[in-house]
Parts: structure tokens; C-alpha cells; sequence
């Protein structure tokens, strides 16, 4: 979606929604390759169709155990275990129960990865736990569990996961963000097909200009997050500091507010059960709460940008050589 | 190190980290200079005058050739050189482009349809900063409505004579020449009916007007053509084919411009940071957001141009993302930096005042914020 680069993005894309169509996220997760796509992450286009998963799975609202795959991936990094037999749960702290454990996707077997800063990370066979269903609308499968610090065992020690931490939240916030742009992206796509449908006064209300500028809004936030994040897939480890914080924060931010534009373009429709739009609102609410909140990302953003007297390092759009 | 750079296909400055690390140590060892551009002058003549002054050093010693063709007295290069350039330039303390705002929006037409020849003898001209460049576009009665401008061309002899008022004419007072859009076909003939004139304003028959503008400075002028005589080498492109030739700039205006244009909104939010407190964070992650948002977009209109592929309607959002980042920067600095609304004191709060007045009008020039948006829901959106 963004000018060029984009190219390879659409390309996966398409290949990602048509693998999910077919077969369904978990089914198409296994189709491309996508486990082991995680071992090379190092490689633009295996990158690029990894993101692609993610963007595809918010279009469709479909569900996988792949975002908590890409989260555990830098800590089996670091002790060697295969790609496909660990999922990571999310740590959330809960207003009310305190740090909870979010499971994304039905884990399938895989044991579930829980890190505990401080205390290092523990792999746990998900049947001798307790998950506790959330019911989220959006096709998404959430499974909370509470872990008791005092029976903890850290399967991986705290030096190794504090070495797999940063690099998995950065992995998990792109993750997350390319969910977002995906189901922001088809939320506007069904409202810029109802306003082409639909009639009052005799013709379509797509064609009154106030409709057509709270669309083309819509589209301009969807581009800024696919810009931010085709930039963030691309420069990989070479991106400035932080700019994990910014893909996030701008994702929850802008897809929150493409949900509200496409709402009003749908009118009571859009605030119905039976109308799909409160599925991509809710999917995009979820994703939002995890790995840092808008909110929460970006007041953190400004603090820190304000301390630190700098906005970010910008020479590093040119570090990385000649454009692709 | 070498002092003065050469044509080269292996020169390694072409890469543009590369580039840039040079560029920063050239203007490392010379503070002087830094200094001198770096200090705030609400005064715009003495601003042009001072950026010029930096130009004509970044083109003896070649830094401003890189990303144009070496036929038009460049050194080869993408646009990426370019926008590695004034990025650095920001960051060491340039405030602004000033009339050189040109370089990014009228000189690449200039390159892509003038003659090999012609481009050779202004492109270096402009860079040096000894011959600048004005945009005629806009006119009393046509605006958002370019299509239906009414300047005249009439055929005389090999040339033409050119009628008609232009206004709003970015830094004519400073500019030997300017780009002007004039009809060559039938009142009725709207786009089709346009060609593009280079025209020297010191020719006979041209007045310039300065605006005195809202925000104190003078940039804009109303632009006076009567009768005036120009040869058949002063058109630009092909008879009748001025429009391609104004969407051409304009794609430059709306879509790479805004990467030039975000490096000094950066930099002047960075020099603000430190009239910010805890209650203004949350404010000022979302300019943050804001700004990040531009530079993505625009890197990638930048990335799409060294790759030859035409930005078309897809400047619409870098244009509409600088706009949102300008206001949300200068909303930021104005609700930190309370003298900018109440008075002026010194030069660098006046010269704040300024651009915040700016930001205002940013919506405004190079196709409103509507028409961006009309354009988006027509050629990207395809609604009824």
C-alpha cells in the first residue's frame, strides 16, 4: 500500500489471504512454510511474508497460534528448540486480577512459554494448566491463565530470556500492529462498499462529499500504518530505537479511528450484531490491549523523546545502503 | 579527503549512508558556517540570502550535484542523495530550504522535460543559488480549479506573447525565472488547452507584486504579464501538453516534497523539546506518531521516484500526512511556547511565530486538503 517496496508487500499479502481462505490460518500457517519462515528472519522477503501473515489473518478475522510463535521465537533461539513446538503467552497486567497471561490462538498441543522477568522464562504443558476463556468478539481466541510466582520453574534461565526479551516484544509489536492495519484495511473496504450501495436521496450516499472525505480519512490512516510498517519490516534490526513503540502506538491509534469513520459511514447498521464491522472493531480494541496500549505507548513515547532531547536517530533511513 | 567531488559511477558517495556521513563531516569542519545559516532571521530576504549563500558552498565543493543527472551538470545519483542531503542539512541546523523549496518541486520537471541543454545551463544556475525559480500556476479565479486558468499564449512569429495575472506565486521576488502555465488553446479547452513557458521575469511586460503575507514574511507574489515576448525554446514539453507537465510538479509538491519538507519540522520540534514538561508527553507522542508517519511515506515516494515509478494519485497521502504532521507540530510547540501567541521578543520566537502561522496554511497550497481528498476517494477509493 505504500508507493513502492510495497510491491513485495501486496505480493505476500495476496498469497497470505488466499493460503487463509483455502485453509483456514492454522492450516495456511503450515501451507507457507510459516514456522520455519521464522528462521529467517534475517532475510527480507521471509520477513516480508511473515508480517504478510499477520495483515491477511486481520483482513479475514482469522485466528492462529501465530503471534505467541513469533513472540517465543528469540528465546528457542537462544536454546535451540525447534520453531514449531512453543507458543509464548502475553503478559497483561489486569486492573482488577493483577499480571495475567494471555494466550492468542488455540495453542495446539504446543507448550506454552511464560516469561516472568526477573525470574527467567517457563515452558508449560497447557493440559496441566487451567485457561480461562475470554470471550472477545472478532474471531479471536483468547485463553487467560494466572501464574503462581511461588511454583514457578524457570525452564529458561533469566540471563538467557533477558537476552530474547527486547528483540521478542520489538517481533510481537509488528505482529500485532500488521494484524491491526489488516483489519482496519477490510473494516474500510465494507464501508467504502456500503456507501457505494447504499441510497438515500436518490443516489448513492458514497457520491455526497462528506462521505467520500471521512473514506478517504480512513484510507490516509491505513496508509500511515502500512507505511511505518513496510519501514519497520525493512530495516529490521537497523531501525531507529523505539520504532517498535511507534508502529504499535500509531497501529492502535489509527486503526481505533478508522473503526469510528467506517462506523459512521455504516450508520445503525454498523452497530449491530449481525453486521460484521463490530468484529473488526473488536479484534482491533483486543490487539491494541496487548504488548502496550496506545495510550500507554505513546505517552510513553513522548516522555522518552522529551528526556532524551531527540526525536529519533534519522540518518538510519540512509544506513542501510541503496533502496530496495 | 577529497575537497571537490567527480563524475563517477564508482564514486562511493552515491551511496547515500555514505554520503551522508561525508556530508556531516564536511559540515563539522566548518562551524563557522553552521553558525551563520543556523541563526534565526525573521527578516525572509536576509533568510533566502543566507541559505543562498550556504548553496553556492554545497555546490563548489559538489555536495548539491549529487542525485542529478550528469547531463544537466549533476553527478549522478537517485533522488535518495537528495534526500539525504537536507536531512543532513536539518539536523546541523538549517532552519528551512527557503526559495530552494524549488529544487525538490520545480527542478526535477525541469530535468525530466526540458532539452539535455537547456537543463544544463539553469539546473547548475539554480543550485548554485544564482538563478532561482518561480511556480505560476494559481490565478485570481483559478485555484483548486487550475484547469480553468485564463493566462493566454498567442502564437507570434516562431514564439509566443504571453497575457494575464498569476497570484500567489511562490518566491517570485526572489526568482530570475519562473515555470507559467498559460493557455495556448480555446477558453474551452480546460486542460487539454495548456502549455507549460519558461518565461525570465526580467523580461519586458512582467511585473512582480510582493504579498505582504499574514505571517510577516514574502514569499508569495501576484505575478503581471503583459504582452510579454518569449521564443519558441521557452516552452516547456509539448504545445498543449501543460497539464502533464503541472501533474508532474505536482506529484513532486504533494509527494516527495513532504520528505524535504518533515526533516525541518523535525528539527524544529527537536529544538522545542525542552519547553515541554510531563503534562504535554501524550501530546507529544502523537506529533511524534504524526511525524513518523510522513517520513514513512514519504521515504517510500522517495524510494518509488529512484525507481522510475510515477507516484500518480498517491501523493495525495504524503501530502495530506505533512499537513497533519505541520499543524500537529506547531499545535505542540504553540501550547509549549506560549510567547508565540502573545508576543515577540526575540528573533528565534519570531521566526517560531512564523511557521506557526505557517502550518496554518499548509492545507491550502499545492491543492487543498479537499481536493486531496476528493482525489483519494475518486482514483484510490473508486467510490460513485
Amino acid at each position: 500500500m505504500t508507493h513502492s517496496g510495497s510491491n513485495d508487500h501486496d505480493d505476500y499479502l495476496a498469497v497470505a489471504i488466499q493460503a487463509i481462505a483455502s485453509s483456514g490460518a492454522t492450516g495456511a500457517l503450515d501451507e507457507l512454510g510459516w514456522w520455519e519462515l521464522l528462521d529467517h528472519l534475517d532475510d527480507p522477503d521471509s520477513r516480508t511474508a511473515v508480517f504478510a501473515v499477520f495483515r491477511a489473518q486481520g483482513a479475514a478475522l482469522a485466528d492462529s497460534a501465530a503471534l505467541g510463535g513469533i513472540i517465543a521465537h528469540p528465546y528457542l533461539e537462544e536454546i535451540g528448540t525447534p520453531s514449531a513446538s512453543v507458543v509464548s503467552t502475553i503478559a497483561r497486567n489486569h486492573a482488577r486480577l493483577g499480571m495475567v497471561h494471555v494466550v492468542v490462538g488455540e495453542p495446539a498441543g504446543r507448550h506454552l512459554l511464560v516469561d516472568q522477568p526477573g525470574l527467567g522464562a517457563a515452558l508449560i504443558d497447557p493440559e496441566q494448566i487451567e485457561m480461562r476463556p475470554i470471550a472477545v468478539a472478532g474471531g479471536m481466541t483468547l485463553n487467560e491463565l494466572v501464574i503462581d510466582s511461588s511454583t514457578f520453574v524457570a525452564a529458561i534461565p533469566e540471563s538467557v530470556a533477558a537476552a530474547a526479551r527486547a528483540r521478542s516484544t520489538r517481533l510481537g509489536r509488528i505482529a500485532i500492529a500488521a494484524e491491526i492495519l489488516g483489519a482496519a484495511e477490510r473494516a474500510l473496504e465494507v464501508a467504502a462498499g456500503y456507501a457505494a450501495d447504499r441510497a438515500q436521496f436518490g443516489r448513492p450516499i458514497g457520491t455526497f462529499q462528506a462521505v467520500r472525505h471521512l473514506l478517504a480519512w480512513g484510507r490516509t490512516e491505513c496508509v500511515a500504518v502500512a507505511s511505518v510498517l513496510a519501514t519497520a519490516v525493512h530495516l529490521h534490526t537497523a531501525a531507529p530505537a523505539n520504532y517498535d513503540v511507534v508502529l504499535k502506538a500509531l497501529a492502535g491509534r489509527n486503526g481505533r479511528h478508522v473503526c469510528q469513520r467506517a462506523l459512521q459511514v455504516l450508520g445503525g447498521i454498523g452497530f449491530t450484531e449481525e453486521h460484521d464491522h463490530h468484529r473488526f472493531h473488536s479484534r482491533t480494541l483486543a490487539l491494541d490491549g496487548l504488548l502496550g496500549s496506545s495510550a500507554e505507548l505513546t505517552h510513553q513515547l513522548g516522555a522518552q523523546v522529551r528526556t532524551a532531547g531527540e526525536l529519533w536517530s534519522r540518518g538510519a533511513m540512509f544506513g542501510s545502503a541503496a533502496p530496495r | 579527503m577529497s575537497r571537490t567531488a567527480s563524475a563517477d559511477s564508482t564514486d562511493a558517495r552515491l551511496d547515500p549512508g555514505r554520503y551522508a556521513a561525508e556530508l556531516a563531516a564536511w559540515l563539522e569542519e566548518r562551524p563557522a558556517l553552521l553558525k551563520e545559516v543556523g541563526t534565526p532571521l525573521p527578516n525572509g530576504a536576509e533568510r533566502v540570502e543566507a541559505v543562498r549563500s550556504l548553496m553556492a558552498e554545497l555546490h563548489a565543493d559538489g555536495w548539491s550535484r549529487y542525485g542529478w543527472p550528469v547531463e544537466c551538470g549533476g553527478l549522478g545519483g537517485s533522488i535518495m542523495l537528495r534526500g539525504a542531503m537536507w536531512e543532513v542539512l536539518s539536523r546541523y541546523g538549517l532552519p528551512c530550504m527557503a526559495a530552494f523549496e524549488h529544487l525538490e518541486i520545480l527542478a526535477p520537471t525541469l530535468a525530466e522535460y526540458g532539452s539535455p541543454e537547456f537543463a544544463a545551463a539553469v539546473l547548475p544556475e539554480f543550485l548554485a543559488g544564482r538563478e532561482l525559480w518561480a511556480q505560476g500556476f494559481s490565478e485570481p479565479d483559478a485555484g483548486s480549479d487550475l484547469a480553468s486558468l485564463r493566462t493566454v499564449a498567442v502564437p507570434d512569429g516562431d514564439g509566443f506573447r504571453i497575457s494575464g495575472t498569476k497570484v500567489w506565486t511562490s518566491w517570485a521576488r526572489y526568482a530570475t525565472w519562473c515555470l507559467v502555465l498559460a493557455r495556448t488553446g480555446t477558453p474551452e479547452s480546460r486542460h487539454r488547452g495548456l502549455t507549460a513557458f519558461v518565461v525570465d521575469l526580467r523580461s519586458p511586460g512582467v511585473e512582480v507584486r510582493t504579498i505582504r503575507q499574514a505571517n510577516g514574511t514574502d514569499e508569495l507574489a501576484e505575478v503581471f504579464f503583459d504582452d510579454v515576448v518569449v521564443g519558441p525554446e521557452s516552452v516547456l514539453g509539448d504545445i498543449g501538453g501543460g497539464w502533464k507537465i503541472a501533474m508532474h510538479i505536482l506529484s513532486h509538491e504533494r509527494g516527495t516534497y513532504a520528505w524535504f519538507r518533515h526533516c525541518f519540522l523535525v528539527q524544529h520540534l527537536a529544538d522545542a523539546l525542552v519547553l515541554g514538561g510531563p503534562h504535554s508527553d501524550a501530546a507529544l507522542g502523537n506529533v511524534v506518531l504524526d511525524l513518523a508517519a510522513v517520513a514513512a511515506a514519504s521515504y517510500a515516494g522517495l524510494r518509488a521516484h529512484a525507481a522510475s515509478t510515477p507516484l500518480g494519485p498517491m501523493s495525495a497521502f504524503t501530502k495530506l500526512l505533512l499537513c497533519a504532521a505541520e499543524q500537529a507540530t506547531y499545535d505542540w510547540i504553540l501550547a509549549n511556547d506560549p510567547e508565540v501567541a502573545i508576543g515577540v521578543q526575540t528573533d528565534e520566537v519570531a521566526v517560531r511565530r512564523q511557521e506557526y502561522l505557517f502550518s496554518r496554511i499548509v492545507t491550502v497550497y499545492g491543492g487543498s486538503q479537499q481536493m486531496q481528498l476528493d482525489t483519494i476517494a475518486k482514483q484510490i477509493l473508486r467510490l460513485p
